[in-house]
C-alpha cells in the first residue's frame, strides 16, 4: 500500500470514528465495543502490510476481531471473550517489546 | 419464488461479491419499495439508489454500521415536508415505519433476485444528506446495501415467547 493510499485509508478512518462517535450517543451500548474493535481491525488493515516489527502481529489480530466481530448480534458472550483474548495479545506483545 | 420462501430464508448478508447489480434488477427493487403499503397512502417517501463506486464508498465512510462492500445502496428518505403537511405531527412518526416496510418490501424483492441485502440505521443523516445531495426535507432513514451474497449466514434461532393467542400469558420460561 503507498502512502497515498494509506492516507486516504486513514482519512476514511476519521470518518468512520466520528460518525461512530455521534450514532453512539443514541445507539445500544454494545456498539460502543463494537466500533472500537473494528476501528482496530481497520486499522490493522492500513498498517498489516507496511514493513515493521508489529507486522504479523497486525495480521494476528485483525483476524481474530474479524472472525468474531459478527457475534456481536448473535452470542454476546463469544464477542465480549474475543476483546479479552487480543487485549490479552496486545499485553503479551507489549511486554516483548 | 414463493412468498414463505422468501421471507424464511432472506438473511442479512455482510459479504458480497464485486459483480455489479444490473440496472433493471434495481429497477424491480425499487419499484417493490414504491409498492409498499404506507399510513393514509401518503407515500411520504424518496428512494436513492446509488450505484457509483466512488459514492457507495463514500456513503460506507460515513455510515459505521455498514461493515461489507456492497455494489450498491439504497438510501430511504422520509419526506418530512409531506408527511407533516399531510397528516401532521403524527405523519412525522408514521412516516419512519412506511419506510421501514418499504425496507422489508426491498429486501424481500432483492432476495427474490437472488440479490443480498442488509438494512442498516448506523450511519450520519446529515452526511448521508450531503453526500446525496439531498433537501433538508428528506430525511435518511434507512440505507439497504446491495450485491451477490458471498456468505450464507444461518438463521439466528428466534424468540417463540413473543407470540400470544387471544391474551397474555405469562411464559414459563422467563
Amino acid at each position: 500500500m503507498s502512502d497515498r493510499e494509506i492516507f486516504r485509508g486513514l482519512f476514511e478512518l476519521i470518518g468512520y470514528m466520528l460518525t461512530s462517535a455521534r450514532g453512539l450517543v443514541n445507539e445500544p451500548p454494545i456498539y460502543g465495543p463494537f466500533r472500537l474493535v473494528d476501528g482496530v481491525s481497520r486499522l490493522c488493515t492500513l498498517l498489516e502490510n507496511e514493513t515493521s516489527q508489529y507486522k504479523d502481529f497486525f495480521s494476528m489480530i485483525k483476524k481474530k476481531i474479524d472472525e468474531k466481530k459478527f457475534t456481536v448480534i448473535t452470542d454476546e458472550a463469544t464477542f465480549i471473550g474475543m476483546i479479552d483474548e487480543v487485549v490479552l495479545d496486545y499485553t503479551k506483545r507489549l511486554k516483548k517489546t | 419464488m414463493e412468498l414463505k420462501k422468501a421471507i424464511l430464508e432472506r438473511r442479512s448478508i455482510r459479504a458480497f461479491s464485486e459483480k455489479p447489480i444490473e440496472k433493471n434488477l434495481l429497477e424491480e427493487i425499487l419499484r417493490a419499495g414504491i409498492y409498499s403499503p404506507s399510513a393514509g397512502n401518503i407515500q411520504s417517501w424518496a428512494f436513492f439508489c446509488v450505484m457509483n463506486p466512488k459514492s457507495v464508498h463514500n456513503i460506507i465512510t460515513v455510515s459505521p454500521g455498514i461493515v461489507s462492500s456492497p455494489v450498491a445502496i439504497i438510501c430511504i428518505c422520509s419526506d418530512q415536508d409531506r408527511a407533516f403537511s399531510r397528516a401532521g405531527k403524527g405523519g412525522t412518526i408514521l412516516v419512519l415505519m412506511d419506510c421501514a416496510m418499504a425496507a422489508q418490501n426491498i429486501m424481500l424483492r432483492a432476495f427474490d433476485l437472488g440479490i443480498g441485502s442488509c438494512v442498516i440505521r448506523s450511519f450520519n443523516q446529515d452526511a448521508i444528506r450531503e453526500i446525496l445531495g439531498a433537501p433538508e426535507h428528506f430525511l435518511p432513514e434507512l440505507l439497504v446495501t446491495l450485491g451477490y451474497p458471498a456468505q450464507k449466514p444461518s438463521a439466528p434461532p428466534r424468540r417463540q415467547d413473543v407470540i400470544f393467542w387471544e391474551e397474555y400469558k405469562e411464559s414459563k420460561n422467563e
